[in-house]
């Protein structure tokens, strides 16, 4: 018994076994101590949309009520924001799906009524991403082109995001096709939401 | 045995620069230097796991067993980490942002697994601390210097700041970060090599006053 306790084998795997407990331990409190909460996430795409922090209700709690389900993504989030006193934008956290190896892209989409009283998209940017490999590839630019200045028309039309160049709106990427897939599928979700629920 | 610190921080900036001499962390050297501010994040995020890890196994160093040194080198570096991307996702989003994929890419970083086998498991902890914290500034200034260089040359920015609207877009590319990584290796190569030779002429002039002092010595005493 004592040669067991002495052995080097013994001394090798109890080594790892107490540095993993510690290692857990202290990863666990921290985790719980450095916890990003969802509404934070919220207040942060807010910030990086409008530039400060705004004013929102929710319209829709992904966490609380059913999500919005689609075959191409769902959405999970719905906030107006309250930029002004006449002013109000709706943002959308939308997540696409039908990217690389099945993975799926969740984007933040704000949603502005213009002067012409029809719907445009005023800008998107990137929540988070699930077994995509080529996110870098997916810039500034990209997002951009979601700037659809009549989204129940684009619905109207069939007009939604694709990869296909022969289409009205294209957004591919060359080498992330499937990233960019996924990407369009999440505004595609928000696109086909306003079609279905909101009239000019 | 005493240490010495200027040796330790000379070697860690200077004559054992991680990224310009050893050429260790090749990997986030060329994808992140794309901007200044990218190789600082970086560059702290380093510095903090090369600091931590490094006392933790210096502290460690007569417990664990030299049979499963890498596996417990590795399981403390990945928990510190963990602890860097918590505290980045918690207090600098936007650093975490820009770091993305590379964080958690730090756990199989050279530079830390090298100080961590070659220095901290054989010294004490207050050199494996001067170790890590001056090899992380030599990791930091070398991706920071090339952040900027391509940066002012990619976009006519630096730090973010607009200089000019003149860019070269080769420097923002793969390409570019090839060509700029060796660059700068064939710049502190001539760099180091002209303060080697100074420091072996200084030396063998030492040589020789020293054994023309020796011989006067022997021809007095005769």
């Amino acid at each position: 018994m004592k040669n067991f306790f002495a052995s080097l084998w013994f001394r090798c795997i109890s080594t790892l076994f107490i540095i993993i407990c510690f290692s857990g331990c202290s990863l666990s409190i921290l985790s719980d101590l450095l916890y990003v909460s969802s509404q934070e996430r919220t207040d942060r795409a807010i910030k990086k949309i409008y530039g400060e922090v705004q004013l929102y209700n929710t319209v829709l709690d992904g966490e609380i009520d059913e999500t919005i389900n689609y075959d191409f993504g769902f959405i999970d989030k719905i906030y107006e924001v309250q930029v002004s006193e006449n002013e109000s934008y709706l943002l959308f956290k939308s997540t696409g799906n039908q990217g690389y190896k099945g993975g799926t892209i969740s984007l933040w989409i704000s949603v502005a009524e213009n002067e012409h009283g029809t719907l445009s998209i005023k800008k998107v940017i990137l929540d988070g991403y699930n077994k995509q490999t080529l996110m870098s590839k997916l810039t500034s630019s990209f997002y951009g082109n979601y700037n659809l200045t009549d989204v129940t028309s684009a619905y109207e039309n069939g007009e939604l995001f694709t990869t296909d160049v022969n289409t009205p709106n294209s957004n591919p990427i060359t080498g992330a096709t499937k990233s960019a897939n996924a990407a369009n599928n999440a505004v595609n979700c928000v696109i086909t939401y306003l079609g279905e629920n909101y009239e000019d | 045995m005493k240490t010495n610190f200027k040796k330790i921080a000379t070697d860690g900036i200077i004559t054992q620069n991680p990224t310009l001499k050893l050429i260790l962390g090749t990997c986030p050297t060329l994808a992140l230097t794309t901007m200044a501010m990218n190789g600082i994040y970086m560059g702290l995020a380093v510095t903090f796991v090369l600091i931590c890890s490094n006392l933790l196994i210096s502290l460690l160093r007569k417990v664990i067993p030299s049979e499963v040194r890498i596996p417990a080198f590795v399981l403390v570096i990945a928990t510190f980490v963990t602890i860097v991307r918590l505290l980045l996702d918690k207090l600098l989003p936007d650093a975490y942002e820009v770091l993305g994929l590379y964080l958690p890419l730090i756990v199989v970083n050279c530079i830390i697994l090298a100080r961590a086998e070659s220095f901290a498991s054989k010294n004490g902890p207050i050199a494996s601390i001067c170790d890590g914290l001056f090899m992380g500034i030599g990791f930091m200034l070398a991706l920071t210097l090339m952040g900027a260089f391509r940066e002012l040359l990619g976009s006519g920015a630096i730090f973010g700041i607009q200089l000019w609207d003149f860019s070269i877009g080769f420097f923002s590319s793969s390409a570019g970060s090839f060509f700029t990584y060796g660059l700068f290796i064939a710049i502190f190569s001539l760099i180091d090599g002209v303060i080697s030779k100074k420091q072996k002429i200084k030396n063998y002039a030492l040589l020789v006053k020293s054994k023309s002092l020796d011989s006067n010595e022997i021809t007095e005493e005769k």
